[in-house]
């Protein structure tokens, strides 16, 4: 990608979504260079705050990806996700801030099409909304 | 003192040198503040890479190392063992993805190298950040506590004894052998099962580091892997286990006579009784809820009968303490009740008996001695067999009915060579290498085995039972004696307390959830606690006792007396000066790993039970909630680069 401004932060758990990309990887599946990870162990463990943070260092769009719903290694820290991102979009889309630009998704070990699939997805979401432009508060 | 953080780069051969400009990337940041050096390296995950990453540390008197390789998930530890013999905290080096993650993916050199730079960057603001983190070690308790007698945890009992391990072996009913003692032969060796079994049995009840602890109940269980605190309720048995010697003698002048639950309801028993001739260990128990005289009414007729004083109508549940380090739950299945779909006639009609009954008929120490009879004391001349009781309903194959009923088959025309026999299947499952030839050897004996749509009605028309079927094009009926029923399996009534007890999940089937179905099928969420056997799903002998060895080999080789057990540190913690006490982090922990300090009104987390998921931290309002290793500031100090 040319367009630096474009860039997609996507957080990935440590047990399936993180192992999911290194499929993607040993399969050399492509998708844009703009698509940067974090990883943590859990999805539970992304807070709001990082999404929120995310944009304000630049961020046009932030991905979450999990296990598949009642694969969690850590039971369910996924669940309390899903709920947290759905809070999360509602109160972005208050701000003005296309829901659209988050995306929680699932994405286990094996899935490396999967990924990439869903990042080359995200990639083309946000490209069809522009960067986020964040007014100074 | 100033930082002097280490940047290596790896080349991973061609991998990661030939898509990425990887001596860009070493330029670029050898000039970022509180880099000491970067260099790269052909490969540093070989022999020469770690001596020379080890070098490093020491010749540059590092503080902080970054690695830009392949994914942590190869080589972190590997790296990290190497940080440590080279004098630094092993968390205090960052690993970051530059292979799968980026060269891999990316076929566009610049794209790749600008995004390898970011994730570079990204590690080096947060190495700085990240703080040492001591392994954690704790005194363990070697001892362990087996739930339930029957195969699986038998197996894992007399493995861990072998070793010398104190076991505790709980079971609720008066006996242990569990479902297998009840058996005659089992396929597919075809084996007398009370042979195979008595051994194991006189084994357990013999070996001095064994404690069997029979018709009795866990109540209570408290504490983590390595140190479990349970309270077993030892249920009143009326009999000293000390004084009795199995001789029978109260049995026969007891007035009470009730259905005798170990044979299916196919005998009666008394309110004094052995659940079947051969139970062990070999001492009566008396059934308070029967039994005249703890009824309240005039009789001590057993108390006459025996000969050496055992019997004591004041005895009183006893409360027993453990101290564990393991426990195994290992509490079986039982058949599904056919009763609840009304056109199988079970219940209702005579001689509708399900595969269990039929295994009780069929048993020397049964009801008949073993002898295949109808209620009206004749022997049958025609059986039909209905499989797939209940598959619909429990919505799973249990994958040992076909096969029980294929032996049954065997053995009623072992024992009634004129007996004619229907098999009504609508999928048979015989999926191991034995089970195939037992299907073609009972079609050899004369079994007949018709294919039907799963809808087969059970009528009585005289004194026949009728059994109505449909194959694929045409409906049709079989007139027989005895109809059996291949009843699915379902996990005892016990599984759903035992969960509800020590907090761990059950599957949808009420089966006790494994920590993960292919690679930990003995293990539950909970650390500590090891499933083996059909508590954890339907399976047959062979399967439930490689599972209760499993779950004993897993915990002989974790928790060895005199070591120490090494919990994971990458935890949470709580600041208390920053903790308001909402309780939020304890209603969202998977593993109750938090809990309330009611004195100083905060959340305390428990180092034994947290695994470090985080879950808690991002719901803590005030950040008081800390995931040691990801931090919220070593998290933002990754997104500050990586979002530019």
């Amino acid at each position: 990608m040319k367009d630096d401004k474009l860039t997609i932060v996507s957080f990935l758990c440590n047990w399936c979504s993180y192992e999911g990309a290194d499929k993607a990887g040993n399969a050399r599946l492509n998708y844009p260079a703009n698509v940067r990870v974090i990883r943590v162990m859990c999805s539970g463990r992304v807070d709001p705050e990082f999404v929120i943070q995310a944009f304000k260092e630049g961020a046009s769009g932030v991905l979450i990806l999990g296990c598949h719903p009642g694969d969690c290694h850590y039971k369910k820290g996924n669940y309390k996700t899903l709920r947290r991102i759905y809070l999360l979009k509602k109160t972005l889309e208050g701000f003005g801030i296309e829901p659209e630009r988050v995306r929680l998704d699932w994405v286990a070990a094996g899935e490396g099409e999967r990924f990439a699939k869903v990042a080359n997805e995200m990639v083309k979401t946000i490209e069809k909304l522009g960067p986020l432009e964040l007014s100074e508060v | 003192m100033a930082e002097r953080i280490g940047v290596y780069v790896c080349k991973c051969g061609p991998n990661i040198g030939d898509k990425i400009d990887v001596d860009v990337i070493v330029n670029d940041v050898n000039s970022i503040k509180n880099v000491a050096t970067a260099k790269s390296h052909n490969l540093l995950c070989s022999e020469d890479g770690i001596k020379f990453l080890k070098s490093e540390i020491e010749k540059e008197k590092l503080s902080r190392v970054v690695i830009a390789a392949c994914t942590p998930k190869m080589y972190e530890q590997k790296f990290m063992k190497a940080c440590e013999e080279a004098g630094l905290n092993p968390y205090l080096m960052q690993m970051t993805n530059i292979r799968e993650q980026c060269a891999w993916v990316t076929p566009d050199k610049t794209a790749a190298t600008e995004k390898a730079r970011s994730f570079v960057i990204a590690a080096i603001n947060r190495v700085l950040l990240q703080e040492p983190i001591e392994k954690k070690e704790i005194d363990i308790q070697p001892d362990v506590l087996v739930v339930g007698g029957g195969v699986a945890g038998m197996e894992a009992t007399l493995t861990l004894a072998q070793k010398g391990r104190k076991v505790y072996l709980v079971d609720k009913s008066p006996c242990i052998g569990g479902l297998g003692a009840r058996f005659e032969e089992v396929y597919q060796t075809m084996e007398c099962a009370p042979c195979m079994l008595a051994p194991e049995m006189q084994d357990i009840l013999q070996k001095e580091n064994i404690e069997t602890l029979t018709h009795s109940e866990i109540e209570d269980v408290v504490g983590s892997y390595g140190n479990f605190s349970v309270k077993i309720r030892k249920k009143a048995r009326y009999v000293s286990e000390e004084a009795c010697i199995g001789c029978g003698a109260c049995f026969e002048p007891c007035p009470v006579e009730i259905s005798n639950e170990f044979d299916e309801g196919l005998s009666k028993r008394k309110a004094i009784y052995l659940p079947f001739a051969g139970a062990l260990p070999n001492v009566p128990v008396i059934d308070k809820d029967n039994c005249k005289k703890l009824k309240g009414e005039e009789c001590n007729a057993c108390e006459q009968a025996c000969p050496f004083g055992a019997i004591n109508f004041d005895d009183e549940d006893k409360i027993i303490e453990k101290q564990v380090g393991a426990i195994i739950l290992a509490t079986g299945s039982m058949l599904f009740d056919p009763k609840s779909i009304p056109r199988y006639g079970y219940r209702k009609f005579d001689n509708v008996l399900t595969g269990l009954q039929l295994e009780r008929l069929n048993a020397s120490n049964g009801p008949t001695g073993g002898k295949i009879l109808l209620k009206n004391g004749k022997e049958p001349k025609s059986i039909a067999f209905i499989y797939c009781v209940g598959r619909k309903e429990k919505g799973y194959c249990s994958g040992v009915c076909c096969m029980y009923s294929v032996k049954l088959a065997h053995l009623l025309r072992d024992k009634l060579p004129d007996v004619k026999i229907y098999n009504l299947y609508t999928d048979l499952c015989l999926p191991k290498k034995e089970h195939q030839r037992l299907y073609n050897e009972a079609v050899d004996k004369g079994a007949k085995f018709i294919r039907s749509d799963g809808t087969e009605n059970v009528t009585r028309v005289g004194k026949n039972l009728v059994v109505q079927y449909k194959t694929d094009t045409t409906k049709k009926k079989v007139s027989v004696d005895m109809v059996v029923l291949a009843s699915a399996v379902e996990p005892d009534e016990s599984t759903e307390k035992i969960a509800k007890l020590l907090d761990i999940p059950r599957d949808e089937q009420g089966f006790f959830s494994e920590e993960h179905a292919l690679m930990k099928p003995f293990g539950t969420p909970l650390e500590g606690v090891f499933i083996a056997g059909s508590c954890q799903g339907p399976k047959d002998i062979a399967d439930a006792v490689a599972q209760g060895g499993a779950a004993a080999g897993r915990i002989l080789s974790k928790l060895i007396p005199g070591e120490k057990l090494e919990l994971e540190p990458k935890v949470a913690e709580i600041d208390e000066d920053l903790c308001s006490g909402c309780s939020t982090c304890i209603t969202l922990c998977p593993y109750s790993a938090t809990h309330r300090d009611e004195e100083k009104k905060i959340a305390v987390v428990d180092d034994a039970l947290c695994r470090g998921c985080g879950t808690c931290v991002a719901a803590c309002p005030t950040g008081a909630a800390r995931a040691k290793h990801f931090t919220k500031e070593q998290i933002f100090a990754e997104i500050k680069e990586v979002a530019k």
